[in-house]
């Protein structure tokens, strides 16, 4: 084949070029004719739940969310999850009444009181506590550490429902023994410092009903600590709440530390001391029905053991996990916390009385208060109908009781569970106190969450919103704990209670006492301006 | 009527409902590490059509505040995106949402150096990119719906309605609060004018807002010029073409050679 003969290649250039053309020119056409369709735009695949769609812009009722500050110490959200249900939001403001309840633009700082509540209400779980359990392993894991734990009253009714038991259950030594298996040094009873707050506490009262009745002819309030009535200070969700809202009122407030906080400052301290142990290696840790306790675990003024020793770094409590992170904890190790044989709380702080385990239920503070405070007063312990105050027992919002003491006549108290409901008795206090009437009450209990600790925002999850027939059954196991299981129900009855006044405090509200077990409480009205009627 | 939005962002107190919307009914991944939706870190990028940034500032008493801004596409009224864009893959509805249509995209990103407010984001992280930004959830607004992040809203931040009624509505607000507002709407004159309006108690280059934008249309702007190119180009063409034929045919007469062709001769 002749390779210069040009007229036998199989394609001519023409034939090529033409080609080429054609498919260029069928090219453009193609591609000018798809321009006319342009296609589908981009989003609009996916959904938003159904209340949100519908034509016109009237507001849905039940809208959006609660904003959560990312560096909040308590409560976190996975956006992943989160459906925009609102029921968060409804928790907060129409039963904690704190979204909605101040002024639009914010200060600085989104306003919370860390109750957790909106973590129980949130239906696909987007809202749940800070988790600190990785933070707990690598503690325990440090030989080096002296690792010690306390329990919650209101933890033992509530864990076994985690591990399929019944609500209600009481799982209180089991806890203790799968403390101890996870590793913790020493297991505390936070029941032994609920016992100590009613020593300090029914003292405080019993000084300011003293001081009131010394001045009861002077109008007005004198300073701090006679200021009735007095306000209960355990519940760090409320504390916080009176903190935003009601600043006004803080010298109502007990200025004793919550139980958790007491034990904190007792165990670097007396612990520490008595055991021949650096405070400094002693790691405190709390399991909490709470998420506010992360809040106020973190408070600066919480640091009285490590002042006193000399290191205001040093934390009297340096990690709460609430009761859904224990058991989260105890699943992660394998442990079956049903088939666990029961075991006792170590000593030294580890007796309880029946008087302390009732703080779990809202009214149990009152009850107790009341019968240690007759103790105080009178010499001599309570007639029997004071060890069953039905008065102040149960779900019901605001309760008020009132009793004859020797000495002092009669006594006015009210309970207030769930922090709208609080309000109603704050905004009354104060009415009163601008229309210079006499206080009604010289005793009440605050707890920021609806039955108290027992649906605390960090027990396990019930039904959504929470259930009150769970907190029934909890509330129930509580008092069927002070009435049949302790053999003690009275907290100036509690031996270890009283060892520590002997051998380290001196007396209740004495020096001591006031350096660890009370503290001050910080005006938190300027980070917000409350609505004056919601 | 072309719609629009108005933005009060006194009332924002940071929820970011509206982002979380966004991300549902849009299909957006969420990546809360690398690209959070919400607070100081808030970026808009290909995933994060809206996002609420955090900013700290000084409110009317001289205290310390923390203010919240919705960001997103602010839907010029005359878009300079939908003008530069080579195959009209952004374009301006009538119902006011500017969009996007990935499949006339050839990813030339014109768009995103046109954008005065640097909106439009690429889709870096895909081996087949597209371009990336709010759509005003336009299936929504044609179905007589408000966006999403409209209606998840607990605060009511933001208003739907006809562009035209919005602005009226800003101007009577801050009529009614001047202790409160500064005094301007941000998007009634920016770049023309925009279908979402700002209405602050802060000056708006506080809350992250370019402020530093030319008070007319920009493709305006460039149309002034740009109308006149084909007529200059094909009158150009015709004159300079009729310039070289006279001047060829000069020249042949010159040599005294005629060629009634007009082509050089082989």
């Amino acid at each position: 084949m002749n390779n210069n003969d040009t007229n036998d290649l199989p394609v001519s250039r023409r034939f090529f070029l033409k080609g080429l053309g054609t498919v260029g020119m069928a090219g453009a056409l193609a591609t000018l004719s798809g321009c006319k369709d342009a296609g589908k735009p981009s989003g609009g695949e996916g959904w938003t739940p159904q209340q949100y769609n519908a034509p016109g812009s009237w507001p849905v009722q039940v809208r959006g969310r609660v904003p959560i500050d990312p560096n909040n110490p308590s409560i976190v959200r996975d956006d992943r999850k989160c459906i925009l249900c609102g029921q968060c939001a409804e928790a907060c403001e129409h039963v904690q009444s704190v979204e909605g309840y101040y002024e639009l633009p914010i200060k600085d700082d989104i306003t919370c009181v860390n109750c957790g509540q909106c973590a129980l209400w949130c239906p696909t779980g987007a809202i749940s506590e800070r988790d600190d359990i990785d933070k707990v392993l690598q503690v325990i894991s440090d030989t080096k550490l002296h690792v010690i734990v306390q329990t919650a009253p209101a933890t033992r009714i509530a864990i076994g429902e985690e591990f399929g038991m019944p609500a209600g259950s009481i799982v209180e030594g089991k806890m203790v023994a799968a403390l101890k298996q996870l590793g913790f040094d020493r297991v505390f009873d936070t029941n032994f410092s609920a016992d100590l707050t009613i020593m300090e506490e029914g003292t405080e009262l019993v000084g300011r009903i003293k001081a009131a009745g010394a001045a009861h002819a002077e109008g007005g309030h004198g300073h701090a600590p006679t200021a009735l009535p007095q306000f209960t200070s355990c519940s760090p969700g409320w504390v916080k709440f009176c903190e935003y809202f009601y600043p006004d009122l803080l010298e109502n407030m007990s200025t004793c530390k919550s139980p958790q906080q007491m034990l904190g400052s007792v165990a670097k301290s007396y612990y520490a001391k008595k055991k021949g142990i650096d405070p400094n290696q002693i790691v405190s840790v709390a399991i909490m029905p709470c998420t506010a306790k992360k809040f106020e675990a973190g408070r600066g003024e919480m640091n009285s053991a490590g002042a006193a020793a000399g290191n205001p770094e040093l934390r009297d409590v340096d990690f709460v996990l609430t009761t859904r992170e224990l058991a989260r904890m105890i699943k992660g190790k394998g442990i079956d916390l049903a088939k666990l044989e029961s075991q006792p709380y170590d000593s030294l702080m580890g007796e309880g009385t029946g008087a302390a385990v009732i703080f779990a239920a809202t009214g149990g503070v009152m009850e107790a208060a009341i019968r240690s405070g007759y103790y105080l007063i009178t010499g001599q312990n309570p007639p029997d109908a004071l060890l069953n105050l039905t008065a102040v027992r149960g779900l019901q919002g605001v309760k008020e009781a009132s009793l004859e003491v020797p000495g002092v006549g009669e006594l006015r108290v009210a309970v207030a569970s769930g922090l709208g409901n609080a309000r109603q008795l704050l905004d009354q206090i104060r009415a009163d106190k601008a229309a210079g009437l006499p206080p009604r009450y010289h005793f009440i209990e605050f707890m920021a969450c609806p039955g108290g600790c027992i649906s605390g925002g960090g027990q396990p999850k019930t039904s959504v919103p929470p259930s009150d027939w769970v907190r029934k059954a909890r509330m129930k196991s509580i008092y069927a704990i002070d009435a049949t299981i302790y053999k003690k129900r009275l907290s100036h009855e509690n031996k270890e209670v009283l060892d520590l006044y002997a051998d380290f405090l001196g007396k209740p509200n004495g020096e001591m006492a006031h350096k660890l077990l009370h503290t001050t409480y910080t005006d938190r009205s300027v980070h917000l301006r409350a609505k004056t009627k919601a | 009527m072309s719609k629009g939005v108005l933005v009060d962002m006194t009332k924002c107190f940071g929820c970011g409902a509206c982002t979380v919307a966004c991300k549902l009914w849009n299909e957006k991944k969420y990546d809360e590490v690398n690209k959070p939706t919400l607070g100081d870190a808030a970026q808009l990028v290909d995933i994060n059509w809206t996002v609420v940034s955090k900013h700290d500032v000084t409110d009317g008493s001289g205290h310390e505040a923390w203010r919240f801004a919705k960001k997103q596409c602010l839907h010029c009224v005359d878009p300079a995106c939908a003008s530069s864009c080579l195959v009209g893959a952004l374009r301006k509805t009538e119902q006011g949402p500017v969009i996007y249509h990935p499949d006339l995209c050839v990813g030339c990103r014109y768009c995103m150096v046109a954008c005065p407010f640097n909106i439009p984001k690429y889709e870096w992280d895909k081996s087949f990119p597209k371009v990336s930004k709010c759509q005003m959830c336009y299936t929504r607004v044609a179905a007589g719906e408000q966006p999403a992040c409209i209606a998840v809203c607990p605060n009511q931040v933001m208003t739907f309605g006809d562009r035209d009624e919005l602005v009226k509505e800003a101007h009577k607000r801050i009529e009614g609060n001047k202790q409160l507002y500064v005094n301007h709407v941000f998007g009634e004159t920016e770049v023309g004018g925009t279908a979402w309006l700002y209405l602050s108690d802060q000056p708006f280059d506080k809350l992250g807002f370019k402020t530093a934008v030319p008070q007319e249309s920009l493709p305006a702007f460039t149309w002034q010029i740009l109308s006149k190119l084909p007529a200059i180009l094909v009158g150009w063409t015709a004159i300079l073409s009729g310039l070289y034929f006279f001047n060829k045919r000069r020249n042949a007469i010159a040599e005294g050679k005629q060629d009634s062709t007009g082509g050089p001769q082989s």
